[in-house]
Parts: structure tokens; sequence; C-alpha cells
């Protein structure tokens, strides 16, 4: 998380959660390692699971900015997908915590709808029930120790190598390995620590201690910041006779609840949609922590049934536990989904979007920086509201109300109505709106592109010359508008009609970009621009002659000639920049799309060698290429 | 499938530059697909046009298409 992006507030409360918990936590634990050996190596066991877990994590990050954004993508346009979706990725990441992460991000930067992301976090909550049954079932039953030895041995070694896939698999085998070897030194403590201390001593019947085990569920949560760490230390405790089957419960409904913190801490940065899905996450999780609660004694007997109809032995406590873990969770998804759409209308009037003047930053948060194709994202919208900005600016530039730009009506003749009223502030409309979210634009492209592939870093270079040409765009309109304010009220029609001429030239190029900016068009958006600016190069050329005759028959006096040279050399930079502009800005999803339109896309040469060849063959031609590309 | 085919499906699995060609190829396949579309569809507005200018701009603009349809083809074959 990037402090750079929190409000002074989260900040401060960040720091402050950090600087009392960090250093109790120092204490306890100096006291127990010196109080305790066997205290020491569960301990060790918990730092070496969690630090799996990172690695884990790690692992899985280097293979986003490809399969797992395009799954996102494609299987979350149903509830009950996104549920698969949540259900699966968390059963195979073993974390709920990065599906959590990963939706947020996905949410703060509009990939995503809200109702999505909830259906992620429910199936991604039933997917981290999968974690207990495999420590239940598998690590505590086998020596585990002996699997992560080699694990850890060729994980580290792939770490080193230099392909990105490899060094992930490398994270994700030592991640796994961390995991095991976490497991075994918990196991082993715990087994330790019986021939000493007897921790079920304190052991607490009844619904004081179902309340007072859940609490410690979620600090412990809250403090690994991790329901798995918390769910196998239970587990084995459990195994080991150092808890009891009631209490282990009741940490089981705490982990749950206490999970919530990473999803609250991820959303802290993110705009409202992320924060309403850590929102949603919170709801969910208190709701069936409580219905848990409420109904234990249901949940212990419902237990006991399927044990035995699985054939689980009534003293094998910690696949019980495994059974409550994942019955649970189901029952609080069975409950919450069908009140997904009243959760998604509450969340949204109850977390209302912060308010947004139009020089802030919309979409750019740290939130939003955690994957390369958010960030993208999330630079793309930015800069298309930046361009909205710009729109209008321009077209106050011209003259011209943005309706009237971008509507139907014939822009030669609405050039001709008289100009009346004070001229725009092009300087202070660009101070004030764009230039502020110009520099958020380079500042958040110089802080996201450090380190990353080749082709999100490429998408940056290119929203950022983006950028650059609305700029100098607004520049263009901006040295324009001085000589334009003046020769649209002149009384000489040549020098006005030559000045509404390029008036109605700029708003067509606008007109003709928001065309292209349709979604139908979005596949062969880029290839349409070629023939923009061949309509461009076409009008230049006619633009002298008209000139040299304008003067040559003493229609326009030479100084008239002259500002109109230079003017209409501002208009046609103006154009060529916003065709520039939309080159990239207008592109479609499809990076390789995009990609192979640019390749296509016609160079200058290409365009001047056209504006003097023969006009192209029929389509029943030989050279004609076919569909799949071969000429026929 | 043969030993040589089955091998050569593995290389590309594998490979990343592979895939990523094979990728290449499916996008330039499908742009050229939709400029055909495009290219058929502004000549059929050409025969309906009479407006000089108009058709003057419409020529132009299927020569451009044409154009990037040509440039497609061959990046295809030289692949």
């Amino acid at each position: 998380m990037n402090p750079g992006f929190l409000t002074r507030r989260q900040g401060s409360a960040a720091t402050m959660y950090r600087k009392i918990l960090l250093p109790t936590i120092f204490v306890i634990l100096a006291w127990g390692f010196w109080a305790s050996p066997d205290f020491k190596v569960i301990s060790a066991g918990v730092a070496i699971f969690l630090f799996g877990m990172v690695s884990l994590e790690e692992g899985f990050k280097s293979f986003t900015g490809g399969v797992l954004e395009q799954l996102l993508r494609r299987t979350t346009d149903k509830v009950w997908k996104s549920l698969a979706f949540g259900i699966v990725s968390t059963t195979l990441m073993q974390s709920s915590s990065l599906v959590s992460v990963i939706t947020i991000s996905f949410l703060s930067a509009g990939l995503l709808e809200l109702a999505a992301g909830i259906g992620i976090i429910f199936g991604a909550n039933l997917g981290t029930t999968t974690g207990a049954w495999l420590v239940a079932g598998f690590g505590l039953k086998v020596n585990i120790a002996a699997y992560a030895m080699p694990m850890l041995v060729f994980g580290v070694i792939l770490v080193f190598q230099r392909p990105k896939a490899l060094k992930g698999v490398g994270y994700i085998l030592a991640g796994v390995g961390f995991l095991f070897l976490g497991i075994a030194y918990m196991k082993d403590g715990f087994d330790a620590f019986k021939a000493t201390i007897d921790l079920s001593r304190f052991a607490i019947p009844g619904l004081l201690g179902l309340l007072i085990y859940t609490l410690i569920g979620i600090v412990a949560t809250v403090i690994m910041q991790s329901s798995h760490a918390t769910l196998v230390l239970t587990i084995t405790a459990l195994s080991a006779g150092q808890l009891t089957y009631e209490n282990a419960l009741a940490l089981a409904i705490g982990a749950n609840v206490g999970t919530t913190i990473t999803a609250i801490l991820g959303a802290l940065s993110a705009n409202e949609q992320g924060r309403r899905l850590a929102g949603a996450h919170l709801v969910f999780n208190l709701i069936t922590g409580l219905i848990a609660i409420v109904f234990i004694k249901v949940f212990a007997w419902s237990v006991n049934g399927i044990s035995d109809l699985v054939g689980i032995a009534p003293d094998d406590y910690t696949l019980k536990l495994a059974v409550f873990h994942t019955l649970f969770n189901l029952v609080g998804v069975g409950v919450m989904l069908p009140q997904l759409g009243r959760l998604v209308t509450t969340l949204e009037r109850v977390i209302r979007p912060r308010e947004f003047t139009e020089a802030q930053p919309r979409y750019l948060n740290s939130a939003s920086m955690e994957f390369p194709d958010t960030a993208v994202q999330a630079v793309r919208q930015e800069t298309l509201h930046i361009w909205e900005l710009a729109r209008d600016i321009i077209a106050g530039g011209l003259r011209l109300k943005p309706e009237q730009v971008l509507g139907s009506a014939d822009l030669e003749q609405l050039v001709q109505r008289p100009v009346r009223g004070e001229a725009l502030d092009i300087e202070l409309e660009y101070d004030t709106k764009v230039k502020p979210l110009y520099n958020a634009v380079i500042a958040f492209i110089s802080r996201a592109a450090f380190g990353w592939e080749e082709k999100q870093s490429a998408d940056l270079h290119w929203l950022r010359e983006a950028n650059r040409h609305i700029v100098e765009a607004i520049k263009g309109i901006k040295h324009l508008q001085k000589n334009l304010e003046h020769y649209v009220r002149a009384g000489n029609p040549h020098i006005r009609g030559e000045y509404n001429r390029l008036r109605a030239q700029i708003a067509q190029v606008m007109r003709a970009l928001e065309l292209c900016h349709q979604p139908d068009q979005a596949d062969v958006a880029i290839l349409g621009l070629d023939h923009l600016r061949a309509e461009l190069d076409q009008s230049e050329g006619h633009f002298s002659d008209r000139l040299y005759a304008l003067i040559r028959e003493q229609r326009i006096t030479p100084p008239m000639g002259t500002s109109l040279m230079n003017d209409t050399g501002y208009a046609y930079e103006i154009q060529r920049n916003l065709i520039a502009m939309a080159t990239t800005l207008f592109s479609g999803s499809e990076r390789d799309l995009d990609r192979t339109q640019r390749k296509l896309a016609l160079d200058e040469t290409e365009l001047a060698a056209l504006a003097t060849a023969e006009p192209a063959p029929s389509p029943t031609s030989p050279t004609q290429p076919s569909q799949d590309g071969a000429a026929r | 499938m043969k030993t040589r085919k089955l091998l050569e499906r593995l290389v590309e699995l594998l490979s990343d530059e592979a895939r990523q060609k094979k990728k290449e190829r499916e996008a330039l396949k499908s742009v050229l697909k939709q400029l055909k579309h495009k290219e058929k569809k502004l000549r059929k507005k050409l025969e309906d046009e009479k407006n000089e200018e108009q058709l003057a701009k419409l020529k132009r603009e299927v020569d451009i298409v044409h154009a990037q349809r040509t440039k497609g083809v061959n990046l295809l074959k030289g692949e």
C-alpha cells in the first residue's frame, strides 16, 4: 500500500495502530520466548507459516497481468460465476486475502461491478474453508515436514531463475514448503507443550467460553492478518489436546470475522466501490459469525450428523472442525446470497462517493496501483476524464458549446451564428481543471511503472503521450483564440469565413473522434483515424492555394493573411494532437488487437503515396485480400 | 497425433514467445476480418453516393482501408 495516497486521517490511524500494537506484540513474544522454549517453537511455526503465505501471494502475483485478470473479467458477468471464481481461486491460492485485494483493486479501477465483487468475496469465504480440510485431513496425518524440504529446495532454486514464470512457480513452491514447515513446527511445539503446560485447563465452557474464544480468534486474526494461520494454529492445538473442541469452534468463528481486517485495510486507499466491498465482507462475516454463535448447538449437532455420514470418527475433532468451518460459511452464503441486491443498494446508500472537485483525480489510488492491469485501466479512465474537461475547454475556445460539437447539427452553419459574450479564460480553465489532473497522472505513472512488465509499461507510455497531446491541443487553442476572437467579429466576410472554417474543422474532428469512441467501433477505432489524418493532409494542401488566392485577389490584407497562416498552423496542430491522443485513448480493451491496429495504421509516407496513387481495386479484383487474410 | 506434432504443441505451450506469436496472429486475422467488413460497407455506400465531395471522401476512405488490409495480409504472409 502506498501511504502517499492515504488521506491524512487514515494515515495517522494506521500509524497509531502500528505504533501501539507492534511494541506490545514484541514485548509479549519476548516474555513468552523467555518463559517457554515450546512457545518459541510454536511461534516460529506461525512465523514460517505466515512467511509461506507471503511467498505464495508473491508467486501468484507474478502471474497477474495476464491469466488472472482475463479470468476475472470473463467469469464475473453472473453472480454464480463470481461465486465460483471466488471459491476456485481461493482454493487454489489458499489465500482469501490475495483474492480480496485483487477484487478491491479491480473494483477501484472500474473493471468489476460491485455485485460481482461481493459474489467473489462470498466465494472466497467458502474457498478458504478448504484450508482447514487440507490441514486436518492431510497436514496432521502425515509427516508434512518431509514434503516441505524438497519443495523449499526446488522452490528457492526456481526463485533465482530469470524467467518470470519460473520465478513465480518458485515462490509458490517455496510458499507451500514454508506453509508445511510452519504447520510441522506448530504441531511439534504443541506436542512438546503438552508435557509442561496443559492449556486445556484454561478452557471455558458455555456461552462465556464461546464469546471469549470468538474474541480471541478475532484478535489473533487481526494481528496475523490471516484467518488461515489462526485456523491452523487452532487445528494443531486441538489435535494436541491443548484446546477443547467447543473452544476451537469459537476460534474458527472469530477467525472468520477477524479476516475482514485485510479487506478493510486494503479498502482504506480505495474509492467508494472498494470501501463498499470491504463493507460487504464485514457484513457477511459478522452475520455468518452471529448465526454460528446463536445456532452453535444446531451446528454442533449437524456436524456430528455429517461426520457420521461421511465416515469421520466421532473423536476426530480436527476434521469435525473443518466440517463446521465449511458448514457455517455455507449457511452464511445461503442466507446472504438472496439478499445480494439489497446489500448492494444499502452499501451504495451508506457509503457515498467522496466529493470530488473537477481537479481531483477519481481513479488514481493505491488500490488500483496494486496490479499492472488495474493501474493501466485507472490511468486510462483518468485520461478520459481529462479529455472530457479538455473537450469543453477546446469547444469554449472555438466559441461553441460541447453539446453542439458532439451533436448532429451542421457545424458549418453553427459557426455562422454571431459570437456574443466574454471569451473563455483558457489559461485559468487549464490551470484549475486540467493541470492538477495531468500532474497526478504523471506522478502516478512514475510510481507505477517501476519494475513492471514491458506490455503494461508500454501502455502507460502511450497514455502519458495521450495526456501530452491533450495538453498540447489546449495550448494550441489558447494561441488560436486571440486572433479568432478578433476575426469572427470582423466586417470582412472572407477573413471571418476562413476563421469560421477553422472552427468548424476542429469541431468536426472532435465529433469524428467521438464517433470512433463508440463501443461498436472499438476493434478498428485506431485504424479509422488514418482517414481523419488523410483528410487533414488534403485540406492543408487546399488551404495554401485558397490563402494565396485571397491575398492575390485583395479580399484579405497581407497582415490578415499572415495571421491566418499562423493560426491555421495552430489549428492543424490541434487536430493532429487530438487524433494522436485518440490513437491511444480510444483503443479497445484487448491489448493484442490494439497493437495489431497500430501495426496496420498507415504512416505519413504511406498516406502521401495513397493520395497520388490509383484508386483501390474493386472487391472482385484478384489482388483483393480474402476473409482470412490470404490474397485471393 | 505424431510425436513431432506433440512436441511442437508442447514447445508452444511452454514458450512465451510462441504463445504470444499465436495470439498476435489471431488478433491480426480478427482485425483483417473486420476491415474487410468495413471496406465492403464503404463500397456499398460509395455506389449510392451522389454528392461529388462526399464521393471523393468515401473513395479516399476505401483506399485507406484497402491499404491497411494489404499491409495486414503482407504481415500475415511474412510471419
